[in-house]
């Protein structure tokens, strides 16, 4: 099992926000995380990727503990992330932003880069071809040289992901990764992350793109008022009674 | 056209050395040169609040803090152990980055305009007791008789020949600066200024790069007063008011934060300053309303309008380019 939550609750004073969750993710899969807005998807992403600290429960990844830890360390790790509202470091452009994620790749040491100049150079270069695959698995490698945020909204979301997949994660948490795109972006984004998955990263995904996440996905879990509902594959969920009250309310209502 | 551009670059520099060179010859009396190597020494402290401030977003006013800091350390190794300047001025790094770690364990904490208070608390904590150790530092009465720097029998003993040490000092901060903000360490500082959740996961350890930030401005302030202290051969706690890191903060905004040449444009306001000196206290008020000035209209500085410049200038000439593309038939026959 790669990714492990077990009975995670996040409660923020009366709130509670993730009720007693439980949820697994085999490698290699594609995992969505649905539900109705409010239902705890993104908070479940903050606490899995460290933003927030669990009030019960934890969450494991291959088999060691992360809960608790601080969010750069999980990233080291191997779990990246991307974020539901853009956030693109603005003052740098497509390749720096990429770049940024490789920084814990990096060998050389703080003095080296004092005095050493020629070691760094040659650091840089290697960096910045690793950063151009990456560019390219997103199909946004003319855009390097580009300031991140002057690019139309769906390649900075690309751009996004590309700073995710650079971390060289084994598990990438995606955020409503097709919000505001329109249909043929969408398209696109999805051979991206089904090229993600054959190269042998895990998604797990939040979405509301139904169409997408039936199309996509693997597995699918569904929350409601923080408490998971269902799960299991596309067409079982989506014939599923309560994950269907969930979305439209019963009948005579 | 790449080539000449860059020719044209290398000529304007080596023209620019050669008058930095030339500028004791240039500058009428000592005085002058005197001036020129607090403008030196000025850049250097604004260098490194670059770092701390303009690049990782880390406000640091405890500048001044540090700047006495380094000018102690050297002050008192040199009168009491006889230490010469090549010895005090890695002593001194050492301390100011020690301290460094300690003015910058606030930023885990607190943020922004909170953190600038933090640390403008702590400065005036080093002041303070720089005045009241008196066994130590003999408080207000200063340390006098700090010897000037030699090297193979060289002596640094005139304001002249200072100039070339700090103009030295001050190519090689720059050079260092520009080589730490430039790579890995500048982008893991923007990330934090830019977006500090997401930098946070996209691996960047914040809290390390935010005190690395704050030693590494901390350090060049301290160097900046290594270099104070034996060139003026006298130190009090006078000199480091809280006035010289609101200075440096000027300095640097008005040249552009966020950019090291910023500190260098900024440098010439330590010239102005001279030349403002009748107005006494009404300096303070020059410094804020062109602080006021800089936020409200140009937050890069002079700098920033530069590159404002620069890139209109960049557009323009694509869009002639591609005029001239459009207009011509794909024969390339004459218009």
């Amino acid at each position: 099992m790669l990714l492990e939550i077990e009975n995670l609750t996040m409660q923020f004073g009366g709130l509670v926000a993730v009720n007693n969750v439980s949820l697994n993710i085999q490698e290699g899969e594609i995992h969505a995380l649905i539900g109705p807005n409010g239902s705890g998807k993104t908070t479940i992403f903050n606490v899995v990727s460290g933003y927030y600290k669990p009030t019960g429960g934890v969450v494991r990844f291959r088999g060691k503990q992360i809960s608790g830890l601080p969010a750069y360390r999980i990233t080291a790790l191997g779990l990246a992330r991307t974020f539901q509202n853009l956030r693109l470091f603005r003052s740098m452009t497509v390749m720096e932003n990429v770049l940024v994620s490789l920084g814990h790749h990096a060998k050389t040491r703080f003095w080296q880069h004092v005095l050493d100049p020629f070691s760094v150079r040659r650091e840089e270069e290697r960096l910045k071809e690793k950063a151009l695959e990456t560019l390219r698995v997103m199909r946004i490698e003319q855009y390097a040289d580009e300031q991140a945020t002057s690019l139309p909204y769906g390649l900075q979301r690309r751009v996004e992901i590309a700073r995710a997949l650079a971390t060289e994660p084994t598990l990438v948490l995606l955020d409503e990764p097709a919000a505001g795109l329109n249909e043929t972006e969408t398209a696109e984004l999805r051979d991206i992350l089904l090229q993600i998955r054959a190269s042998g990263i895990t998604v797990f995904l939040v979405e509301h793109d139904m169409k997408l996440v039936m199309e996509i996905s693997d597995v699918v879990s569904v929350l409601d008022y923080g408490k998971k509902i269902a799960e299991g594959s596309c067409s079982a969920v989506s014939c599923d009674p309560v994950v269907i009250e969930a979305y439209l309310g019963k009948e005579g209502e | 056209m790449k080539t000449r551009s860059t020719l044209w670059k290398t000529l304007a520099l080596v023209a620019f050395l050669a008058l930095l060179l030339a500028m004791p010859k240039i500058a009428r009396n000592d005085y002058q040169v005197r001036i020129l190597n607090m403008t030196g020494l000025y850049i250097l402290i604004s260098l490194g609040l670059n770092i701390a401030m303009g690049y990782c977003g880390q406000i640091n006013l405890a500048m001044g803090a540090f700047w006495a800091v380094g000018a102690y350390t050297a002050a008192l190794l040199n009168t009491n152990f006889k230490w010469p300047f090549w010895l005090t001025l890695p002593a001194a790094m050492v301390i100011s980055a020690i301290i460094g770690v300690v003015v910058g364990l606030p930023s885990l904490k607190v943020r922004s305009h909170y953190l600038a208070i933090v640390t403008i608390g702590l400065g005036e904590v080093i002041n303070i007791i720089l005045v009241n150790e008196e066994k130590i530092t003999r408080g207000a009465m200063g340390i006098p008789g700090i010897k000037r720097p030699s090297l193979f029998g060289f002596t640094f003993n005139s304001e002249q020949k200072y100039y070339y040490l700090v103009l030295v000092a001050v190519i090689l901060g720059y050079l260092i600066a520009r080589q730490i903000t430039r790579h890995r360490f500048g982008r893991a500082f923007r990330a934090i200024r830019d977006d500090y959740v997401a930098a946070k996961a996209m691996g960047v350890n914040t809290g390390f790069y935010q005190i690395l930030a704050i030693v590494i401005s901390g350090v060049y302030a301290g160097v900046a007063g290594v270099l104070f202290a034996h060139l003026n051969t006298y130190i009090s706690p006078d000199i480091f008011e809280f006035r010289s890191t609101l200075f440096v903060l000027t300095m640097t905004m008005v040249g552009g934060m966020g950019n090291l040449l910023g500190s260098l444009v900024g440098g010439i306001l330590v010239i102005l300053q001279e030349a403002l000196r009748t107005f006494k206290d009404w300096q303070l008020v020059f410094y804020g309303v062109a602080v006021v000035l800089v936020v409200l209209f140009f937050p890069g500085g002079v700098m920033g309008i530069a590159q404002r410049w620069r890139e209109r200038q960049a557009t323009r000439l694509a869009s002639a380019a591609e005029k001239e593309e459009a207009g011509n038939p794909p024969s390339g026959e004459v218009r």
